[in-house]
């Protein structure tokens, strides 16, 4: 079994695009995605703040103040002048305009009597903009202002005016620290690039060990060498996990070697507080529940692997498995869903959720019992699975 | 001495229905059953090279896999001096070396690891593959290539190795499928040179040939087998002598023969 699996390791360290999935992709492409990401997002953020929006006011005359406040901050909106009645929806799709703003005739009057005023803002509202925060900004001065005076009249005092705008406030008392809140935010998410990860570093080894040797003619040499067929099936699937733990080892490492360099080199803030609230163990404890995780995958793979005919339909089975997996991930993203019950006792799910709880730092440690038990029988069973299909000839020579 | 006898096989036909016409003629296709080989026989002593030859889809290659133990019949029995290959392949494989007609290597391995490795799981010494390396790569002229990678190996290179690697724990029986197709006139020579060097050491070889000159030159016996059958299986004068020396026509005699006729030759 071992000279199998150090035959088909070497074999593995030879093939450059195993080697990419295996280490290049955990290592560079996963902080990159992220700080690719965070680059854009934040410059979309930047940009849509301070660009300078064209605007046109429709019945500015009913509202001169605030016409004036708008057309005052040049740095910040440009006014467009445009007819009473024309196509709004037209201007703004064509980028004549980012917005409208629509005052109504009634808006000089006492809203006592009148009631509420309601102004239309016209925008795209379908892209990452700040046009309702930034219109808000100016006209919120007179919200409050209408607000102020109409209570000075009705002669309704500080405290009283408080309690008709919010006669009952729920007050929350979060008892969740920091760690918890982005626990919650983080784990989630987590295992969803992880388990993704460890199965991508694993398809390519266990696509060329199954499929690969049928292809290249190399598995009827195998089969009449004198090794029992289940060292064959164990050789070949310890390459493979061999392949997933170290994409998982790295993919790990990576995460707090870039939240290290993020933290301490880079200063950026959430990372500081997150790196500061995951110790070292959490990161231990998440590779050691990946272990078993990375059987199931390398089991399930082989088994794909040695039922396909070639390398690609090898390859086109395990690209229908990346759902498979999601699928149990999803789960534990699912309001409710916690690790409690029989929910621990659910592979995958259970250590998705295991990972949220320990970013959050609310681990039961006692769950981890039924975590690995239940990963590890499943592993078993798979393992055993693939030995069976692996004695079978309509599976070998189909 | 290798007694091959009564052997039957059968596959199931994933889907009947994508079957050529002229696959769904084929008298031993039955429901959703394919009887690849339905009675082959035939005995190779000490030191023969026994041709197997056949039409395409006669069952050569079956049969083969089955003498490899890489496929288990239904029917039949293998005896190599007496053991029983079927009941104890694990053992019989210690014995026998196989070339398949689909012969691949490990393209990232040099051709040394290839041979190597096929040594190991056959539990021999690293010092003894070394030396039995550098002793074929002598006589199968491979010392140019030895530890280059194969994934850039010739046809020729690849089945040199092949060859190397089926033999490497040198085997009391060799058994090869189609070792000359695609194969240039230098490396056929090499290949043939090969066997007849088995054949000087007393080794049986069994190999499988469209090629009758080949047939001709190398092989102690001949076996025909047609539609999954034995139809002829006796030494190679009697084979030529049923046309007068012409092999191509006694090729072609042999397949009008029924399986009767085969025993009777046999």
């Amino acid at each position: 079994m071992w000279l199998i699996f150090k035959k088909e390791f070497k074999e593995l360290l030879r093939d450059r695009k195993t080697i990419i999935f295996m280490i290049g992709l955990p290592l560079l492409l996963f902080p990159l995605i992220f700080g690719v990401a965070f680059f854009f997002m934040s410059n979309a953020a930047e940009k849509a703040e301070s660009e300078i929006l064209k605007y046109a006011i429709v019945g500015d005359a009913y509202a001169p103040a605030i016409a004036q406040e708008f057309a005052a901050k040049t740095d910040k909106f440009e006014l467009i002048e445009i007819e009473e009645n024309a196509d709004y929806a037209g201007l703004i799709k064509s980028e004549t305009l980012d917005f409208v703003l629509e005052i109504p005739s009634t808006f000089s009057d006492d809203v006592l009597t009148s009631g509420q005023h309601q102004i239309n803002l016209y925008l795209n509202d379908a892209g990452l903009n700040k046009v309702y925060r930034r219109v808000s900004e100016i006209v919120d001065v007179y919200t409050q202002a209408f607000q102020n005076d109409g209570f000075k009249r009705l002669g309704v005092n500080e405290k009283q005016q408080q309690a008709l705008l919010a006669p009952i406030v729920i007050e929350q008392q979060n008892i969740a620290d920091d760690r918890e809140v982005w626990g919650e935010r983080i784990g989630g998410l987590l295992p969803y690039f992880i388990f993704i990860l460890c199965l991508q570093g694993a398809m390519a080894p266990a696509s060329d060990l199954g499929a690969g040797e049928k292809e290249r003619g190399t598995l009827e040499t195998l089969l009449i060498s004198p090794m029992d067929r289940y060292k064959l099936v164990l050789g070949k699937f310890l390459t493979i996990c061999c392949a997933g733990l170290i994409t998982a080892l790295i993919t790990v490492s990576s995460m707090a070697l870039w939240g290290i360099i993020l933290s301490q080199g880079m200063a950026v803030e959430f990372v500081v507080e997150v790196m500061a609230m995951v110790g070292i163990l959490d990161f231990v404890l998440i590779f050691l529940m990946l272990i078993p995780v990375v059987a199931i995958f390398a089991a399930v793979l082989l088994s794909l692997s040695i039922y396909a005919r070639s390398f690609k339909e090898a390859q086109s089975y395990m690209g229908s498995l990346i759902m498979v997996v999601i699928f149990p991930v999803i789960i534990a993203m699912m309001p409710g869903v916690e690790l409690k019950g029989g929910w621990i006792w659910v592979p995958l799910t259970n250590v998705a959720l295991a990972m949220k709880e320990l970013f959050k730092g609310t681990m039961d440690y006692f769950a981890l019992f039924g975590i690995f038990t239940s990963t590890a029988i499943i592993a078993g069973a798979l393992i055993a699975f693939c030995v069976y299909w692996f004695n079978k000839e309509k599976v070998l020579f189909r | 001495m290798i007694n091959i006898s009564g052997l039957a096989k059968r596959f199931a036909v994933e889907n009947p229905k994508k079957l050529s016409e002229q696959e769904k003629k084929d008298p031993r296709l039955k429901g959703r059953f394919f009887n690849s080989v339905k009675d082959v026989s035939f005995t190779c002593g000490q030191g023969e090279v026994l041709g197997l030859l056949g039409p395409n889809g006669a069952g050569k290659t079956t049969t083969l896999r089955i003498l490899s133990t890489a496929l288990t019949p239904d029917k039949g029995s293998v005896l190599i001096n007496g053991e029983d290959v079927l009941a104890n392949p694990l053992i019989a494989r210690k014995k026998i070396g196989f070339l398949s007609s689909s012969t691949g290597l490990y393209g990232r391995l040099t051709g040394r690891e290839n041979i190597a490795y096929f040594g190991q799981l056959h539990g021999i010494d690293k010092q003894i593959i070394a030396d039995r390396i550098d002793e074929m790569a002598d006589l199968l002229d491979m010392h140019s290539f030895l530890d280059r990678r194969a994934e850039n190996f010739s046809s020729g290179m690849k089945q040199k190795t092949s060859i190397a690697r089926a033999v490497i724990h040198e085997p009391s029986l060799v058994v090869l499928d189609e070792p000359t197709t695609g194969l240039d006139i230098m490396a056929t020579g090499t290949v043939m040179d090969f066997i007849h060097r088995l054949k000087a050491k007393g080794t049986p070889v069994i190999f499988s040939t469209h090629h009758l000159d080949e047939v001709q030159l190398l092989c102690d016996r001949v076996t025909v087998i047609n539609q999954g059958e034995t139809v002829f299986n006796d030494t190679l004068a009697n084979f030529s002598a049923l046309s007068d020396g012409q092999m191509h026509k006694s090729f072609m005699k042999t397949l009008s023969m029924e399986t009767g006729v085969a025993q009777k030759c046999g």
